[in-house]
C-alpha cells in the first residue's frame, strides 16, 4: 500500500526526537498495548492484518495520532470487521450486544504471557519451496503498487540490488494480511548501494539492506 | 478587550492535550467494552504489560553482547545462528523468533530500522523507544544514516562503511557494538553494564 506509513527516505520530519526515549510515557499507552495484544488471539488477528489496518488510517490521522492510539484504532477496525462491535459501542464504551464466545476464549494472565514467550515462528522448512534466486544474483524489485498490505518500501521499488542471503521460507505478508493464507515464500536479504538510491549525497560504499519476499523480485 | 493572541507553542500545547485526552478516552472506552463483552481478561492485560516491562529490556541484549565479546565460540554461534545462540541464554519469544546478529567493527558500522512500521527485537531489547517508531527516524536513517548517527553523538569516519538494515520482513536484527578500548580486564558483568540500547540498535558507539 502506497501510504504515509511508508516513510523511508521522506524529507520534512525534522530532527530525530531522541529525547522520546521511553517505551511508554502514560498508563493509557500501557493499557493500549496490553489490550491489543490480549485481543489478537481472540478476534482473532495476526500482525500483518493489524499492520494493514494501521496503514489504512488516513495520512493526516496517521501523523497526528500517537503510536499506541493508532494501535487501538487499527484494532477497532479489526473488531468491526469481525462483527464483534459496532461504531456506537466503540464511541461510548458501552456494550449494546453480546458476542458469541463459543469458539473464543479470553486468555488468562499466565496463558497470554506464555503465548508471548513461545512466540509465533513464521518460518517453514527451507526445502518446502524451491528457491527461484540465489545468493550473489542481481535482482530488481518489481514495480507493484497494491492497495493492500505489502512489505516493499516505496524507496526500493524498481531498484536493483544483490542478494546476500537466503533467509529461509516464511509466510507471505500480502496474502496473510488479506486472509488469503500463508503462501510460503523464500525471503532474500538484498543489498542496495546508497548512492544508487539517493545520489551523490550518500557516501560511496554505504549500503542499505532489506529483506524481500520472492514475489517482490525479478532477475535484473 | 481580552488579549486573544496565542503564540504557536500554546496552540501546539492545546492540540497535543486534545490528542492525549482523546487517546486516553479511546483506550478507556475500548477497555470497558472489551471487558463487558468478555473478550479480554483485565488481569491478562496487566500481566502482559508487566512481562514486557520487567522481563525484557536492553539488559538482555547487553548480556548477549558481553558474552560475545568474551567468548569467541559464542560470538561465532551468534553470528551464524542468532536465534539459537540467543535462545540458549533463555531469551525467546514474540518478535524474536528469527534474529540475525550484526557486528560493528573498525571497518563496518551497522544500524537497524523498520521504515514501514516499528519492527524491533523485543525479547532482547524490550519494547522500542518512541523515537525509533516515529517518522523522523524511519524516514531519515535510510537516506542519511551518518547525519542521524552524528545527532546521537558519533561521527562515523568516512572510511567506515555504514550499513542500514531495514527490517522489512520477519527477521529482527541485533547489533553487537564495538567493545570499548581498555576493557581487557573488565568482568562480563562490568562489560554488560557498558552496553547501551542505542549501541545495539546501531545509532551509537559505546
Amino acid at each position: 500500500m502506497d501510504g504515509i506509513h511508508d516513510m523511508g527516505g521522506m524529507h520534512g520530519f525534522g530532527p530525530v526526537d531522541r529525547q522520546n526515549d521511553y517505551a511508554f510515557r502514560a498508563d493509557w499507552q500501557r493499557k493500549a498495548f496490553g489490550i491489543v495484544e490480549a485481543l489478537a488471539g481472540v478476534v482473532p488477528f495476526n500482525a500483518d492484518m493489524h499492520r494493514q489496518a494501521l496503514e489504512r488510517i488516513s495520512a493526516e490521522e496517521y501523523l497526528r495520532h500517537d503510536y499506541f492510539e493508532k494501535w487501538v484504532m487499527a484494532t477497532e477496525t479489526l473488531l468491526l470487521q469481525a462483527g464483534l462491535v459496532n461504531e456506537s459501542e466503540l464511541k461510548s464504551g458501552k456494550k449494546e450486544f453480546d458476542v458469541d464466545m463459543t469458539n473464543r476464549t479470553a486468555a488468562g494472565p499466565k496463558e497470554l504471557v506464555a503465548a508471548f514467550i513461545a512466540g509465533v515462528p513464521l518460518e517453514f522448512p527451507a526445502e518446502s519451496q524451491p528457491a527461484r534466486f540465489q545468493v550473489g544474483q542481481s535482482v530488481r524489485v518489481t514495480v507493484n503498487n497494491p492497495s493492500h498490505h505489502t512489505r516493499v518500501p516505496r524507496y526500493l521499488r524498481g531498484r536493483i540490488g544483490t542478494i546476500t542471503h537466503d533467509a529461509g521460507v516464511f509466510q507471505f505478508a500480502d496474502t496473510v494480511a488479506t486472509g488469503k493464507g500463508q503462501c510460503p515464500q523464500h525471503c532474500y536479504t538484498v543489498m542496495f548501494s546508497a548512492r544508487d538510491l539517493w545520489g551523490e549525497s550518500s557516501e560511496p560504499g554505504d549500503i542499505i539492506f532489506a529483506d524481500l519476499a520472492e514475489p517482490y523480485l525479478a532477475l535484473a | 478587550m481580552s488579549d486573544h493572541h496565542h503564540d504557536e507553542s500554546t496552540h501546539h500545547h492545546h492540540d497535543h492535550d486534545e490528542i492525549e485526552k482523546g487517546a486516553a478516552l479511546r483506550v478507556r472506552a475500548i477497555e470497558e467494552l472489551m471487558i463487558a463483552k468478555g473478550l479480554i481478561n483485565p488481569e491478562a492485560v496487566d500481566a502482559i504489560v508487566e512481562y514486557y516491562e520487567r522481563e525484557t529490556g536492553p539488559r538482555n541484549g547487553a548480556a548477549i553482547v558481553a558474552k560475545a565479546w568474551t567468548d569467541p565460540a559464542y560470538r561465532e554461534w551468534l553470528l551464524n545462528d542468532g536465534t539459537a545462540a540467543i535462545n540458549s541464554l533463555g531469551f525467546s519469544g514474540f518478535q524474536g523468533e528469527h534474529i540475525i546478529v550484526l557486528e560493528n567493527t573498525e571497518k563496518v558500522h551497522n544500524v537497524v530500522v523498520c521504515t514501514l512500521c516499528s519492527c524491533y527485537p523485543w525479547p532482547v531489547l524490550g519494547l522500542p523507544p518512541a523515537w525509533y517508531k516515529n517518522p523522523a527516524y524511519r524516514a531519515r536513517i535510510v537516506r542519511e544514516p551518518r547525519a542521524v548517527i552524528a545527532e546521537f553523538g558519533y561521527d562515523v569516519p568516512a572510511e567506515v562503511e555504514v550499513r542500514v538494515w531495514d527490517s522489512t520482513a520477519e527477521i529482527r536484527y541485533l547489533v553487537i557494538p564495538q567493545r570499548p578500548d581498555g576493557t581487557e580486564k573488565a568482568t562480563v558483568e562490568e562489560l554488560a553494564a557498558m552496553v547501551t540500547r542505542d549501541g545495539m540498535i546501531g545509532t551509537a558507539r559505546l
